[in-house]
């Protein structure tokens, strides 16, 4: 379980390292779908090897929502958008530097939590919580309304992935509240950038600069 | 039972109203609200009684504290809805109402629930339905405003996620049974066993998390311009309910942290965000071209000012906080109002093109001046008495440093605010404002709010010193 759990978790943080690195945005959106893939397994793999029956429940619905649904209507917010050629000045390298560091970090703030786990699978935690911290920062620096949602998406996807590790997943009602409210964001967001498309005949935020002081 | 209601009533009613048109959706919205502010209030007396509302096997509670919250909720709510079919004309954006008691809905549910799970579900619920209603009047500055608004917050939440994951993981262990390792109760009771490492770097998430909501900088940069571009109702919500419904799921941790990690920890945390939001504040009501934005710094400063009471600690400290809280959700509710009554008889809500309001508006102007003065924390209201109370336990308690320089701050806030409004409410106007709102019906909401905090201010009822010791023997136990 150790085994299987720490692999799944590293490739999920590897496919987070590698949306850091690619800057088109279909290639992001396929490996933001291969990530919550990935965490299905993962929950499914715990489900089975704990004999959880929550947790198969809790992969499905992942299945449904993050790999199918949400990617649908991003693919769906991000179709007006050209394919994005990156931007003069910023490379990935110093953006795989800072993840990079961020991994180091993840484990060092993690330390109390793997000390005090007693679940075999408490070894991945730091790297959930890495997953989680780079989204965070793709979210925070992002500079497109595409970029901010797949940062949060993918922060979600790493602490969803460290509540599986560190507890066998949350009492269903507070699950079902996390999927239902991440569902809605992205629908409330497809929303607003649809409006602000209509307004500004483009999706960078950049142009939304009224409210300052 | 009684809980039961005050939850279900603006469920209903918001799923009455929204299919509902004209003349029917201002009675519904109206019954609506009547009667959600008569459940909270029936659930406080009977809270204040002495007893502890419980249903569905303890997973909704109320006890002095949520009663406490569920009034204040009930009161600002019934303020803003009384104000509401002002900004709801034939024709335009619809939906408002439903919305509207759907958010007033998902504030309740968050503070009457013992299962912090229900309760992140609850505060993200009041995200969602919010959202929508800052951006009603759907200009570009209100577009942008909700977008900052939902995503900021989004982020911030989920960050409270977090930091409720590591909480029940710290109790799991200890407690072993799934359902009611994430009820407060149960978290009180473990907490000297539960390992401190992990409910501190919990208690640095969850601050981090429902600060975003609390608007405590430096996670408050979506709260100006959600509040400023919101209809004035919805701003007066915000400011006056949702913030400290923030604080409250903070306030909520707090006990089983001190019980866990030692009360320094908390204090600690609480006493630099405090302090930061205060001097953040006290900065941009200086600088701000719009008056109800200086409104929305105004919240950032008193949110800070909580904050700062709650980490003084004591039981004059928390109950001046817990006063505070209450105080400013009157004044800062009522004050938006106003500022939305001058703001559609001028159509700019810049403090540079509004000139001579006390002229033009003088029973506005009186009440805006009124709500203002007790935002400054001058007698007769309520707010100097919670501030005097923070600021006493500051200096008891053995910080005179952080409260000494709280005070300054305070000071150069307070002349900010009051520069700003002097500057809308006296002078020559550039153009006639369309005059002045009319009526008794408009007039009593907003003398009631300003008499309450004349109450609170001067002569506490029978009973009310009381029920505060009784907040506090929950928060500071």
């Amino acid at each position: 379980m150790t085994t299987a759990s720490n692999l799944l978790a590293f490739l999920c943080l590897a496919i987070t390292l590698l949306i850091v690195w690619r800057q088109s945005w279909p290639a992001r959106l396929r490996l933001f779908a291969a990530q919550s893939l990935l965490l299905a397994i993962l929950a499914g793999t715990i489900g089975v090897l704990a004999q959880r029956r929550a947790l198969l429940l809790v992969a499905a619905v992942v299945v449904v929502v993050k790999v199918w649904a949400i990617p649908r209507v991003l693919a769906r917010i991000g179709s007006g958008a050209p394919v994005r050629r990156i931007a003069p000045g910023r490379s990935s390298g110093i953006a795989l530097l800072v993840a990079g560091a961020l991994v180091v970090a993840a484990y060092v703030v993690m330390l109390p939590v793997t000390a005090a786990a007693e679940l075999p699978t408490g070894s991945a935690i730091p790297l959930a919580f890495a997953m989680a911290l780079i989204g965070l920062a793709l979210c925070v620096t992002g500079r497109d309304a595409l970029s901010h949602i797949l940062g949060f998406l993918v922060f979600e996807n790493g602490i969803f992935g460290l509540a599986i590790l560190a507890t066998y997943g949350l009492p269903s009602i507070v699950e079902a509240g996390v999927f239902l409210d991440v569902l809605v964001i992205v629908l409330i967001m497809e929303a607003v950038v649809v409006q602000v498309r209509r307004e500004h005949a483009s999706i960078d935020v950049d142009r939304l600069r009224e409210l300052r002081g | 039972m009684m809980l039961l209601v005050v939850l279900a009533i603006p469920l209903v009613g918001a799923a009455l109203l929204w299919r509902a048109t004209n003349r029917l959706a201002t009675t519904l919205h109206a019954v609506t609200a009547a009667s959600t502010l008569a459940a909270a209030l029936a659930v406080a007396v009977a809270v204040n009684a002495g007893e502890t509302l419980v249903a569905f096997d303890g997973l909704l509670r109320a006890d002095a504290l949520s009663a406490w919250m569920i009034a204040l909720i009930g009161i600002v709510s019934g303020l803003a809805a009384s104000e509401a079919p002002r900004y709801v004309v034939p024709g335009g954006p619809r939906r408002f109402y439903p919305i509207f008691h759907l958010f007033v809905f998902t504030m309740l549910l968050a503070v009457s629930t013992d299962d912090v799970g229900l309760m992140w579900v609850a505060v993200e619920g009041t995200t969602l339905a919010s959202v929508f209603l800052v951006n009603f009047e759907r200009t570009r500055a209100s577009l942008e405003a909700s977008y900052k608004y939902l995503l900021i917050c989004s982020v911030g939440i989920a960050i409270a996620f977090l930091g409720t994951v590591l909480v029940y993981f710290a109790g799991i262990q200890q407690f072993g049974d799934e359902t009611h390792a994430l009820r407060y109760t149960t978290l009180l009771r473990l907490a000297p066993g539960l390992s401190p490492r992990v409910i501190e770097l919990a208690f640095v998430f969850l601050v981090v998390g429902y600060g975003t909501k609390a608007g405590l900088a430096p996670m408050h940069t979506w709260l100006p311009d959600a509040h400023s571009e919101a209809p004035a109702p919805v701003s007066a919500l915000m400011s006056g309910v949702l913030l400290s419904v923030g604080v409250y799921a903070i306030v909520r941790f707090k006990p089983a942290v001190d019980a866990a990690a030692g009360p320094a920890f908390a204090r600690g945390i609480m006493l630099v965000l405090g302090l930061l939001s205060i001097a953040v504040a006290a900065a941009f009501l200086w600088t701000s071209p719009n008056y109800k934005r200086a409104l929305a710094y105004s919240s950032v400063e008193h949110i800070g000012l909580v904050c700062l009471g709650l980490g003084f600690g004591g039981p004059v400290g928390t109950a001046g906080a817990l006063l505070h809280v209450a105080n400013h959700a009157l004044a800062k509710s009522t004050s938006f109002l106003l500022s939305g009554r001058i703001r559609s008889a001028y159509g700019s809500a810049e403090i540079a093109s509004v000139r001579g309001v006390m002229k033009h508006m003088p029973r506005t102007g009186a009440a805006f001046l009124a709500s203002i003065l007790a935002l400054a924390g001058l007698p007769p209201f309520g707010l100097f008495v919670s501030e005097l109370m923070i600021f006493a336990a500051g200096f008891k308690q053995g910080f005179p440093l952080v409260a000494g320089l709280a005070l300054l701050l305070l000071v150069i806030a307070f002349a900010g605010l009051l520069r700003a409004v002097h500057r809308i409410l006296y002078g020559a106007p550039a153009r006639e404002p369309v005059g002045e709102v009319a009526g008794w019906r408009s007039a009593v909401p907003v003398a009631a709010a300003l008499g309450v905090l004349v109450l609170t201010g001067l002569a506490w009822p029978p009973g009310f010193g009381e029920a505060l010791d009784r907040l506090v023997a929950i928060v500071s136990p």
